[in-house]
């Protein structure tokens, strides 16, 4: 019983990590041309020896790009407050109780990075692919979709066995 | 404790004045505007001396782009002398107030070419070692929003509601638990007054407080 929480304690401190690196990180995606890592915040350009971060070009449909922003840092703070709420039902739970509100908040963490996400792949470069291939905060968010969404499951599967 | 601030204050105010004579001067940063507005460019300044009634500012203005600054205010012997053939020309008033340190200017019906940097310049005699300030102005057809802005608005107002959302829940459980407990009181009220006539007691009513949902 006890492995099987810490088990679930990591998966779920494993998805916060991944949704703060897809979020930070400005890595989305990754120009060939200089190998220049990009969005959803600045780009990163290699000028005279050394990285520079510019601002991203005024060509970006606007809107889709505060909404891609807005939504992974949702899923930051839900996953977050996820965590949080789940050590407190722990011990706050009446025995043969689901860990529904975890669950809930793991799951609107699913829904906002996947929100982010499919956003992200249908708008962003389309027309580009040549040009550019998908960087590694991209596939980790859609990794924090998967994990958050198993997370979900298990917190609204698992009862409370025992008093803790 | 008091005292002792006291005492630090006073020394430091001693000692400081004879050591930095420097004049320091303060504008804005940077200003944005609109096309056909008017704009105020705040520029005050701190000396440990008193204002004295030579005090001097001055305004000078370098256009985008371009490395020549032109002089287009100066203030001196009490009197105001704006631009008079120069970018500015009838488009500049001093509203500033000397006495006070304020030596602000105002530029009206701004236009595309005032984009560049304005730079005030204070001297209050004795003191009269400072660095100039420069404020730079950008004007536009539209103000644009800044990035960060809506971002962070559609977060807050998502998490605003979520906020309320749990409130509200809070709140009907609330409610409902009180108008439960205070319906309960009163059948148990009734029945008491019932139950003492008769030998058997009523059953009491489930505690609404130990009702877990």
């Amino acid at each position: 019983m006890l492995i099987l929480l810490a088990a679930i304690f990591v998966l779920h401190i494993a998805c916060i990590i991944i949704l703060l690196t897809a979020t930070i990180d400005n890595a989305w995606w990754v120009i060939t041309a200089g190998n220049a890592p990009t969005d959803i915040w600045a780009r990163w350009i290699f000028v005279n020896n050394s990285w520079h971060s510019v601002d991203l070009p005024s060509q970006y449909p606007e809107s889709y790009l505060q909404a891609v922003q807005a939504s992974s840092v949702l899923a930051c703070i839900f996953s977050i407050i996820g965590i949080f709420v789940f050590v407190a039902q722990l011990f706050t739970l009446p025995k043969g109780q689901r860990f529904l509100v975890s669950g809930v908040f793991q799951f609107l963490a699913c829904l906002c990075i996947m929100i982010a996400a499919s956003i992200y792949t249908d708008r962003f470069h389309t027309d580009e692919q040549n040009l550019g291939s998908y960087g590694h905060c991209f596939i980790l968010a859609w990794i924090a979709f998967a994990l958050t969404f198993i997370s979900s499951i298990i917190y609204f599967v698992l009862r409370k066995k025992t008093a803790e | 404790m008091l005292t002792f601030l006291a005492l630090t204050s006073v020394v430091l105010l001693g000692i400081v004045p004879e050591q930095s004579q420097a004049i320091a001067i303060y504008t804005g940063w940077e200003r944005h505007a609109l096309v056909g507005s008017d704009i105020r460019l705040s520029c005050s300044f701190f000396s440990w001396r008193w204002t004295s009634e030579d005090v001097t500012f001055s305004w000078t203005y370098r256009p985008d782009g371009s490395r020549d600054s032109i002089s287009i205010f100066h203030y001196t012997g009490g009197a105001a002398y704006v631009d008079n053939k120069g970018p500015f020309r009838d488009r500049l008033e001093f509203v500033g107030n000397p006495g006070r340190r304020d030596g602000s200017i105002l530029l009206k019906n701004l236009e595309l070419n005032d984009n560049g940097t304005f730079t005030c310049d204070a001297k209050n005699p004795p003191d009269i070692v400072g660095r100039p300030s420069s404020v730079r102005l950008l004007v536009f057809e539209k103000v644009p929003i800044q990035a960060g802005v809506i971002t962070g608005a559609i977060i807050g107002v998502v998490l605003g509601l979520l906020v309320l959302i749990v409130v509200i829940y809070y709140l009907m459980r609330f409610l409902v638990a009180r108008r439960v407990f205070s319906l309960s009181v009163s059948k148990h009220g009734k029945k008491k007054k019932e139950g003492s006539q008769q030998r058997q007691g009523p059953v009491p009513p489930a505690d609404p407080s130990k009702i877990k949902v």
